[in-house]
C-alpha cells in the first residue's frame, strides 16, 4: 500500500503533529456523530468480501485496500477498539486497533481518497450497511480536527466566506444573469424575457452551481428558457444561490447546515414557496435529503431538484418538445446522490425520452450506475487527482460500450469528471445536462 | 449427558441474551429522528429488502458470485437445521424420521459448502486481506458442529462431540461475527428503511406516467 498522503501534504504535516487530545476529539466526534443505526452496521459486517466488485475505486485498480470491506474496516477495528467488550478485552480476535497516527493516516488515504460516497457498495452488501454512511461518519471526525484535504477544505471555507463555493460576488453575480438574459431576449426575440433576481413573492426559487456562472453559462439559459416557455413564476436571489454544500463531503454538518440554511433563508425571505435545486448530485442529496437533519427541523417550504419540475411540465403540457431537435444517439449517466441516494430515478429518462430522438441506457443504470468518480469531493481533492482518473475507467468503459455521441447527466460535478475522462480516454462525445438538452428541444411560441 | 444437554439449552440462552444485549447496547447511541419529508415508503423497502431485494436478479453481488451466493445460502440452511437439532436433541424430542435425511443432506451440504468457503478466504489474497481470527474461528467452529451433528444423527454415539461442538459455538456466537445471526436482520431493516423511505427501493415508475 502506498499512500497518496505525501511529507508535503499539510494533511501529513497535521497528522505527525496531532497531540493525544486531538487524537481524544477524534474519537469523541466519531463517538458523537454514531447513532444506534450505526453502531448496528458496524456490528454486521461478515468480511464477505461481496462488495469488492461494486466498487469503480477496486474494479479499476484491483487493490485490496480499495474494497469496501477494506475501508469499512478502517471504521469497525476503532469501533470494535473503543466502544466493544471483547474489542476492548480480546482485540486480537476481530482485528480491533486503537485509534493511532499510523490508523488515521491510513483513514485519511482511503476514507477520503479512496470512496466517492457513491453508495453502490450499500446496494451489493449481503447484510445491507450503509458503508458510505459510515465512512461520511469517520470524515467528521477527522474534519474535527481539521485533517480534511486541503482543496476539499478550501472549497468549504470559500463558500462559507463568500456564499458560493466559487467566491463570486453579488454584482459579479447579478451581471452574468443581467448579460445572459439579454442574450435570450436577443435570441428567442423576446424582449419580454426576464431571468429575475430577488422577486418577492415569485412561487419558485431556482438555484444553481456556481460553475454555471463561471464556466457553464448555458445551463443557466437552458433553465431560463424552461421556465419561460413554462411561464413559471420564479426568480434567483442575489444573496443566496449556490446549490452546492461541500459540507456533505468533507463531513462538518455545521458549515453543511449553514450552507443549507441560506437558500431556506433566502427562500423564505423572498416568499418563495417552493425551492428548486439545480442538476446537480450532491446538492440535491445535501438540500433535499440531509439539510433537515443538519439543522434539525422540518422544510418549511416544498425543495425538488429541476428535473421533476421539468417533467411536471411535460406532464401537465405547460412545455412541449420537439425531440427531432436531438437526433443524435443519447445515453444517460446516473448522478449517484441524485439517483442512488435521491430517488431522482425515472424523471431524466421521462425528460430525455421527449427530447431526444434516440436514448440508449448505459448498462448497468439507475441505481445501480457506476459511480463517474468525481463525487465525494473527489474534484476538489486534487493529492488524489491521479485514482479519481484511474477509477473513472470504469464509466468511460461504460460510456464507450453505449456507441452514444451524447451524455446527458443531470450534475456538473459528473460533467466536470466526464469532460477529463473523454480527453483522458478520447472518447468521442459530448457532456450536457439534461436542461440543455430539452432546452434545445423547447417549442417555444412567441411571447413578448 | 445430562449435563451436555444443559449445557446446550444454557450456552444457547445465554447467547440469546448477550445478543440481545448487544443489540439494546446499540441503542445506547441514540436514535435519530429524522426531519426530511419521505419520497417513498420505509416499509415497502424493508418489504424489499427482506425479499425481492435478496435474489440475484436485484442485488449484483449475488449475480456476479452465484457460487458463493448458493454455498451461503446452504451453509446457512446447514446450520439453522443443524441449530435446531442441536435444541430438539439436547431437549429428547425425537426428530421426525421422515425429516432425518432432508436434516442429514443439509448438515452435509452446510458443512461442504462452510468448508469450501473456508477455503476461499484461506486463498484468496483479497479475502486474506480484509479477513481476521475471527472470520477463520467462527467457520471452523460452524463446520466442526455440523460435521459433528451429521455424524451424531448417524452414530448416537458420538451426540456428545456435537453437543460439545453446540456448546463452544454457542458461547462463541455472541464474541464473533456470528453475532450477524442476529444483526443481519437489523442491518437489513435500517437498508430497506433508508432506501425505500427515499423512495429508491423498491423501484418505482413516476407517479403519474
Amino acid at each position: 500500500m502506498s499512500p497518496s498522503v505525501t511529507p508535503a501534504d499539510p494533511v501529513e504535516e497535521k497528522i505527525r503533529t496531532l497531540t493525544e487530545k486531538d487524537i481524544k476529539k477524534v474519537l469523541a466526534v466519531f463517538r458523537e456523530k454514531l447513532d444506534a443505526a450505526a453502531a448496528a452496521s458496524l456490528y454486521s459486517c461478515v468480511h464477505c468480501g461481496l462488495c469488492a466488485d461494486s466498487c469503480h475505486y477496486h474494479l479499476a485498480t484491483g487493490e485490496p485496500e480499495a474494497m469496501p470491506a477494506a475501508k469499512l474496516d478502517l471504521v469497525n477495528r476503532v469501533f470494535k477498539k473503543y466502544h466493544t467488550l471483547i474489542g476492548k478485552n480480546l482485540p486480537q480476535l476481530g482485528g480491533a486497533k486503537t485509534l493511532t497516527r499510523e490508523m488515521i493516516r491510513d483513514w485519511v488515504d482511503s476514507l477520503f481518497g479512496r470512496c466517492t460516497l457513491c453508495g453502490r457498495c450499500s446496494l451489493s452488501c449481503t447484510m445491507g450497511i450503509n458503508i458510505f454512511s459510515l465512512i461520511r461518519t469517520s470524515r467528521s471526525a477527522l474534519a474535527a480536527v481539521g485533517l480534511v484535504p486541503p482543496g476539499l477544505q478550501s472549497t468549504v471555507d470559500t463558500a462559507i466566506r463568500s456564499g458560493n463555493n466559487m467566491g463570486i460576488s453579488r454584482e459579479n453575480w447579478i451581471e452574468t444573469v443581467a448579460w445572459l438574459e439579454e442574450e435570450l431576449q436577443n435570441e428567442l426575440a423576446a424582449p419580454g424575457l426576464r431571468l429575475p433576481v430577488d422577486r418577492k413573492g415569485a412561487r419558485i426559487l431556482y438555484t444553481i452551481n456556481p460553475r454555471e456562472a463561471m464556466f457553464f453559462p448555458l445551463s443557466i439559459s437552458a433553465a431560463g428558457k424552461i421556465f419561460f416557455a413554462a411561464a413559471e413564476d420564479w426568480t434567483f436571489s442575489s444573496a443566496s444561490f449556490d446549490v452546492t454544500n461541500y459540507g456533505l463531503y468533507n463531513g462538518d454538518d455545521e458549515a453543511a447546515g449553514i450552507m443549507s440554511a441560506r437558500l431556506l433563508q433566502a427562500a423564505e425571505e423572498l416568499g418563495c414557496r417552493e425551492l428548486v435545486l439545480a442538476e446537480c448530485g450532491h446538492g440535491f442529496s445535501s438540500n433535499r435529503w440531509e439539510a433537515p437533519e443538519w439543522l434539525s427541523r422540518k422544510q418549511s417550504l416544498r425543495v425538488r431538484s429541476i428535473l421533476e419540475v421539468v417533467a411536471e411540465y411535460i406532464q401537465d403540457g405547460r412545455v412541449r418538445l420537439d425531440s427531432s431537435r436531438n437526433s443524435k444517439l443519447h445515453t444517460l449517466h446516473d448522478p449517484c446522490n441524485l439517483v442512488r441516494l435521491g430517488g431522482i430515478i425515472e424523471e431524466q429518462r421521462y425528460i430525455l425520452k421527449h427530447a431526444v430522438r434516440n436514448l440508449v441506457e448505459m448498462r448497468p443504470n439507475r441505481g445501480i450506475n457506476y459511480c463517474c468518480g468525481g463525487g465525494g469531493g473527489q474534484l476538489a481533492m486534487t493529492n488524489f487527482a491521479k485514482r479519481r482518473l484511474e477509477a473513472g475507467k470504469v464509466k468511460a468503459d461504460q460510456i464507450r460500450a453505449t456507441g452514444a455521441e451524447v451524455v446527458a447527466t443531470p450534475c456538473h460535478n459528473c460533467i466536470d469528471q466526464l469532460m477529463e475522462l473523454k480527453k483522458l480516454h478520447k472518447l468521442a462525445v459530448e457532456i450536457r445536462t439534461v436542461c440543455e438538452i430539452a432546452a434545445d428541444a423547447l417549442i417555444i411560441e412567441a411571447k413578448t | 449427558m445430562v449435563i451436555l444437554k444443559f449445557g446446550v439449552l444454557v450456552s444457547f440462552g445465554l447467547s440469546l441474551i448477550i445478543l440481545a444485549i448487544q443489540v439494546l447496547h446499540t441503542q445506547s447511541f441514540g436514535r435519530r429522528r429524522l426531519f426530511s419529508k419521505a419520497a417513498g415508503n420505509a416499509w415497502k423497502g424493508v418489504a424489499y429488502a427482506f425479499g425481492q431485494g435478496m435474489l440475484p436478479r436485484e442485488k449484483e453481488s449475488a449475480a456476479k458470485h452465484l457460487p458463493t451466493y448458493s454455498a451461503g445460502i446452504i451453509y446457512h440452511t446447514g446450520i439453522f437445521v443443524a441449530i435446531l437439532a442441536a435444541l430438539a436433541l439436547a431437549t429428547d424430542v425425537k426428530l421426525p424420521e421422515v425429516a432425518l435425511p432432508f436434516f442429514h443432506v443439509l448438515m452435509a451440504g452446510g458443512f461442504f459448502t462452510g468448508a469450501g468457503l473456508l477455503l476461499k478466504r484461506v486463498v484468496k489474497p483479497q479475502m486474506r486481506y480484509i479477513s481476521c481470527p475471527d472470520d477463520f474461528a467462527a467457520n471452523i467452529l460452524v463446520d466442526i458442529f455440523l460435521l459433528a451433528g451429521f455424524l451424531a444423527l448417524w452414530h448416537a454415539a458420538l451426540l456428545p462431540a456435537f453437543f460439545t461442538a453446540a456448546i463452544i459455538l454457542f458461547l462463541y456466537m455472541p464474541m464473533g461475527k456470528i453475532r450477524h445471526c442476529f444483526f443481519f436482520f437489523y442491518s437489513r431493516l435500517l437498508f430497506g428503511s433508508y432506501f425505500g423511505r427515499r423512495g429508491v427501493l423498491p423501484r418505482r415508475r413516476l407517479a403519474r406516467i
